[in-house]
């Protein structure tokens, strides 16, 4: 080391000779230095003296022996061991992975409780629900609203009937005359109606006195209806325009009689028969409709003597309120009225220019024609409100009683043959005028089935005939008859009517005998170690008992087994002979016989078909190829490869469940770093500055 | 590093209270000592190191690596010592603190009382890391080795810091120095 960076690095070199830091050649060299260098020397003594001054100050300073107990025994004071599973816990969960594991688990608890909250939500109370159990309060309050006049009318009818009710001013009253009561009352709901009343009971005696004053009240009114335009009727109804309809039905013995009694009815109440119709049934009963026009006010009286006519089907009765309608147009009619005399001043005074004249006649000629509409409703009108229309509906009793009965007979036959083209143009040959051919039908499809359908109309006393000659063609699969009577003219049951036979209609339908459905079907089994043997065999038995081979197959197994399957169909006459001389083939196993019968069908049971199934076999090797280590283990890694795919398949769900949740963790705990590192950052790097300066 | 030392360092931090009252044992002088280097006072050294020891508990999983114990409980205590003297120094540190200027000494006396407030205030002067150092190294007596360890310090950085802090106060003390020597 140099002399130079000695004498430089003194305060390094004396603080670590004097606390005894340097190497045996650092010391010997800085004492060198200190011989020659007199400034040094100066330092290293003062450096001396230092250390010891300062191990002499400090040594009282420092921490006392009990000091390490003290800070144990503060510890254990303010950090209290928290006692069993809590301690435990909160141990825990300072454990990385357990902190993972809860934060999971806290995550899928909140995917299954959103899933809970949004199952709830679906079994909400519908709002529908409350909007039905508002809305009638709304609907009272629209009508109310809508029908403000009402309101007011409730209280003049009030102000009549009690009599006493000051409250309601008469100037309300006078615009709208009061309507029939009823009328109020449908229209007004009740509660109001008592609230209105209740008010006007309060205050009955207090205005005891005033009844002179409303009795003004009411003639004021009926003065006000009485100057309204058309007064025809006194009452309750007295300004309103009504037209009243009336409909009924009734069952009579006699029609003529009853239309006699009802022109009656009608002179007695001031009425007439406004048109008649009547119409002749099939069976010599009469129908038909009357109208008939009546006073209004004898309406009600007209119509209970009706029912002494005959018996009341059903009764309707109509009321339609046209007053305002009425009133409207006459108010159009007066102004159209006022501007034809003005127009006429018009042409009598004013203008001389023939082009404004036309123009005027012109214009009087259109209200003119208003007029006249206008008249001609409002007589209309006049002629609806002044005569109530009834309609009268009158059947004569058993209306309904047939006339005649016709016997309609369907026959369907279904065939069986072997040759279908054959028979089909046998019984395309029967076609003569007594038996007519309607449809006539060959459907031959790609596999060679055959099938026919005919349709036939047969006179009545030939039938019979015809559809045994049928019947003797081929085979019958099924026949069967249906006789519908049918009544003309009406229902029920008529004594009198006579019954006639229809033509018959037979509906034929052929097919294949090897369509047909076996009547017995078999199934065996025979083992024999040479199959293909007698399999040969088995055929020579078949073609012997006249049995014909539908199918037959042959095959052989890994075991080694071979079988031969062999199909076929004999009549129901040669199956016992059959299964006999089967027995001499091998041993019989498995034998399972199944019989269809058909109770409904006439079946002809010894032609019928029996399907016989034969299974030929040899037994096979004892031990399968299937068996043994190579297919066991193949089978094994076959089902250990699907299982795992399918955990793959199970954890890939459960990842794609997860993954979002991981990566918004992620991202945020990745945030959540950068903050707190960047200000840890910051704070030493504050303290770093400070400590450098 | 000492593998039974080791052990109980990382025992402490999974919780075991009693490998930390081990620890607490093992370092609280030499948190004492870095407490007192800054604060100048026992007892809110001795409060410092009470509260280190309890915020190290609560926070104890934060440290990575078990090693590293020691170093982490003493930047604790600094910080918090700090925190401490800032709350009863607001005034900065004087300006001239590390000047070469001989400040003068005034009323010279043998006296040992006179003596530690030299000392005192001799220390004063110095950075906190420095005061540290110096107060570790004559309270504990312990080798650069540990006392770098003991601090967080990189291998041979403490002889200069030393060196440094005990060249600035002797030329603080020269006067004092004079006298006594």
């Amino acid at each position: 080391m140099l002399m130079s960076t000695i004498h430089e690095q003194v305060d390094e070199l004396l603080a670590a000779d004097l606390l005894d830091e340097l190497t045996a050649a650092e010391r010997e060299e800085f004492h060198a230095h200190l011989v020659e260098c007199a400034e040094c020397r100066q330092a290293f003594q003062e450096g001396k003296t230092m250390n010891r001054i300062l191990n002499e100050t400090l040594a009282e300073k420092k921490a006392d022996p009990a000091f390490e107990q003290r800070m144990v025994s503060r510890f254990r004071d303010r950090v209290p061991k928290r006692s069993g599973l809590i301690g435990m816990i909160t141990d825990l969960m300072r454990v990385r992975a357990v902190q993972l594991t809860a934060a999971a688990a806290l995550l899928l608890a909140l995917a299954q409780m959103g899933r809970i909250i949004t199952g709830e939500s679906m079994t909400e109370k519908s709002p529908r629900a409350d909007y039905a159990s508002n809305r009638p309060e709304s609907a009272l309050y629209n009508n109310d609203q809508e029908k403000p006049g009402a309101r007011r009318e409730v209280a003049g009818v009030l102000s009549k009937a009690e009599g006493r009710n000051k409250v309601v001013a008469p100037s309300t009253v006078a615009p709208a005359p009061p309507p029939p009561m009823d009328a109020v009352t449908s229209t007004v709901p009740k509660p109001q109606i008592e609230a209105l009343r209740a008010p006007a009971k309060t205050k009955k005696t207090e205005f005891k006195d005033e009844t002179t004053e409303i009795t003004t009240t009411n003639s004021d009114v009926t003065a006000a209806a009485e100057s309204a335009p058309s007064p025809s009727t006194t009452g309750p109804t007295a300004n309103r325009k009504l037209v009243r309809n009336a409909t009924a039905e009734l069952e009579v013995v006699s029609f003529d009689e009853s239309v006699q009694k009802i022109t009656a009815f009608a002179a007695e109440e001031k009425g007439y028969v406004s048109t008649s119709s009547s119409e002749k049934q099939a069976n010599g009963k009469l129908r038909g409709e009357i109208v008939v026009k009546v006073l209004p006010d004898n309406l009600d009286r007209f119509l209970g003597k009706l029912r002494g006519i005959g018996e009341l089907k059903n009764q309707a009765l109509t009321t339609e309120d046209v007053t305002k309608a009425y009133f409207d147009t006459e108010s159009r009619l007066k102004n159209a009225r006022l501007m034809e005399q003005r127009l006429i001043e018009i042409l009598k005074t004013k203008s001389k220019d023939v082009a404004d004249l036309l123009e005027v006649e012109k214009e009087l000629g259109r209200v003119r024609e208003e007029i006249e509409t206008m008249q001609g409703e409002l007589k209309f009108m006049d002629s609806q409100v002044a005569f109530a229309t009834v309609t009268i509906t009158l059947a004569e009793k058993n209306m309904n009683v047939p006339a005649a009965f016709l016997l309609k007979e369907r026959a369907q036959l279904s065939l069986y043959a072997t040759e279908v083209e054959k028979i089909y143009n046998d019984i395309k040959a029967l076609a003569s005028p007594k038996v007519q051919i309607t449809t006539a039908q060959i459907d031959r499809d790609n596999t060679g089935r055959v099938s026919a359908r005919l349709s036939l109309l047969l006179a009545p006393e030939e039938s019979e005939a015809v559809i045994n000659k049928i019947k003797g063609m081929a085979r019958v699969e099924n026949f069967q008859v249906t006789t519908d009577r049918v009544s003309q003219g009406g229902d029920g049951l008529g004594e009198s009517a006579k019954t006639e036979r229809d033509k018959v209609e037979l509906n034929i339908t052929l097919s294949r005998d090897e369509q047909e459905i076996a009547l017995q079907s078999t199934s065996l089994r025979i083992q024999t170690p040479e199959v293909n043997d007698k399999t040969k065999q088995l055929r020579a038995i078949a073609e012997q008992q006249g049995g014909r081979i539908r199918s037959s197959s042959f095959s052989r197994d890994p075991n080694g087994r071979e079988y031969s399957t062999v199909s076929l169909r004999v009549p129901m006459k040669n199956y016992n002979a059959l299964m006999q001389s089967l027995n001499g083939l091998g041993k019989v196993e498995n034998v399972s016989v199944r019989r269809d019968d058909r109770p409904n069908s006439q079946t002809d049971e010894a032609n019928a078909p029996a399907d016989v199934s034969i299974q030929v076999y040899t037994q096979g090797n004892i031990v399968s190829e299937e068996t043994g280590l190579w297919a066991t283990l193949r089978r094994t890694i076959g089902q250990g490869a699907a299982a795992l795919m399918w955990s793959v398949r199970m954890i890939g769900v459960a990842v794609a469940f997860l993954a979002p949740w991981a990566l918004i963790l992620g991202v945020i705990g990745w945030v959540v770093r950068r903050v707190s590192r960047a200000r840890a950052a910051r704070k030493h790097a504050a303290e770093e500055q400070e400590e450098q300066s | 590093m000492d593998t039974a030392e080791h052990t109980i360092y990382r025992a402490a931090i999974q919780g075991d209270r009693e490998a930390f009252e081990t620890v607490i044992r093992s370092t609280s002088r030499n948190l004492f000592a870095i407490a007192y280097g800054i604060l100048q006072s026992r007892e809110e050294a001795e409060d410092v190191v009470q509260d280190t020891f309890v915020k190290a508990w609560k926070s104890r999983w934060r440290v990575r690596d078990s090693v590293k114990l020691p170093a982490w409980l003493s930047t604790i205590a600094r910080h918090r010592a700090r925190d401490l003297a800032r709350k009863r120094r607001p005034e900065p540190l004087p300006e001239n603190f590390e000047s070469n200027e001989v400040v003068p000494f005034e009323g010279a006396t043998g006296q040992k009382a006179d003596l530690d407030g030299e000392v005192r205030s001799a220390l004063a002067q110095l950075p906190e890391l420095h005061r540290a150092a110096v107060t570790l190294r004559y309270f504990e007596d312990l080798d650069y080795g540990t006392i770098e360890q003991t601090l967080g310090l990189t291998n041979g950085a403490l002889r200069g810091i030393l060196g440094r802090a005990l060249g600035l106060m002797r030329k603080r003390l020269k006067p004092a120095l004079a006298a006594t020597g």
